[in-house]
């Protein structure tokens, strides 16, 4: 009997203590701010645009470009202030291009650059894209403008060397790879692409120079090595020529480089 | 008829395929423009809603890097 009342007693005690530690609040839900009809709605605006950059994002990563460019195209049209305004132009531009719309994807990247002119990245995505259409004059415009935002960068002289080395501006393109080389003189990439540069101004020794450069950097390098053999065949270096065709051939991943190297060492 | 005319267009393709990097070979001896440029930078990724807010924008830094390799660009 006195144990039966020992127990009671003992679970009447905890069953009391675990009430008390059950009355703790210490993280309060938050109240509502406002019950203003135009402030929720900015509130239920501002959720959207999150879940839609979010949405829209994932489809991205995960290559799945049209559900992107649904989500982004609602981004674009609830109209968010900067920087996201021009970040959801941006990113939907990735969309249209990857899904083939190039000129959708300029024209939103040129809105982007209006809204935030010193948007480097849609700068540099615009040139690229520009270059893929073929629009010189419009990859061109880009490029100054990337310039402009990033005059110390890589990427921003090395898109407008391509371009005006494309377009046939070889001062342009000349002193853009310069700048580029003068910051990293180890990209080989450069060293080739000034070498094309000085091959179409006629200065055939400075091309060489440089097409060395980019072979002592990178002897795989098969683009540069085609490029070499050309130039020393050219210049009557047969055995030289067609050393280089032959290594080309080797080291080519692109079958129609090789092919070529194999048809001219094949001719020597 | 239209079997012939069929054959005669093959033929004349495969006999233009085997010439093209004949020509093309040429081509590239006399005329330096026709040696190709390097490849074009690849697109810049995507950046999230609050990505430029902050420092760590991985396609602002890229395209602002200072070096080739900072920025991404084409390799050989």
């Amino acid at each position: 009997m006195r144990l039966r009342a020992l127990i009671a007693t003992l679970l009447l005690t905890s069953a009391t203590g675990a009430a008390a530690s059950a009355q703790t609040y210490s993280s309060p839900t938050t109240a509502p701010r406002t019950t203003d009809p135009a402030a929720l709605a900015g509130l239920a605006r501002r959720r959207e645009l999150h879940e839609r950059f979010d949405r829209g994002l994932a489809a991205e990563e995960r290559g799945d470009w049209a559900s992107a460019q649904v989500e982004l195209r609602r981004a674009v049209a609830l109209d968010p202030p900067e920087p996201q305004g021009s970040t959801a132009r941006y990113d939907l531009a990735l969309a249209e291009a990857n899904l083939g719309h190039d000129d959708l994807a300029a024209d939103l990247l040129r809105a982007a650059l209006h809204l935030d002119p010193s948007f480097a990245a849609a700068a540099a995505n615009l040139v690229a894209i520009e270059l893929r259409r073929g629009e010189l004059a419009a990859a061109r415009a880009a490029a100054d403008q990337f310039v402009a935002i990033a005059p110390q960068a890589a990427m921003a002289h090395y898109a407008r060397g391509l371009v005006a080395l494309h377009a046939g501006d070889l001062p342009t393109a000349r002193a853009d790879f310069g700048a580029l080389l003068a910051a990293d003189p180890a990209y080989a990439v450069a060293h080739y692409d000034l070498a094309l540069v000085e091959l179409r101004a006629g200065r055939d020794d400075v091309a060489q120079t440089e097409l060395e450069h980019a072979l002592v950097l990178a002897p795989g390098y098969a683009r540069a090595r085609f490029a070499l053999g050309t130039l020393l065949l050219r210049d009557g270096h047969r055995a030289d020529a067609r050393v280089a065709f032959d290594r080309c051939a080797r080291d080519a991943a692109d079958p129609v480089l090789r092919a070529l190297a194999v048809d001219l060492r094949d001719k020597l | 008829m239209k079997g012939l005319r069929r054959w005669l267009v093959a033929l004349a393709l495969a006999v233009a395929a085997c010439a093209g990097a004949a020509m093309g070979a040429e081509l590239v001896l006399g005329d330096p423009s026709t040696l190709v440029p390097s490849a074009s930078p690849a697109l810049l990724g995507p950046i999230t809603e609050t990505g430029r807010t902050g420092w760590n924008c991985p396609p602002e830094r890229a395209a602002t890097a200072r070096t080739a390799s900072a920025a991404g660009l084409p390799g050989n």
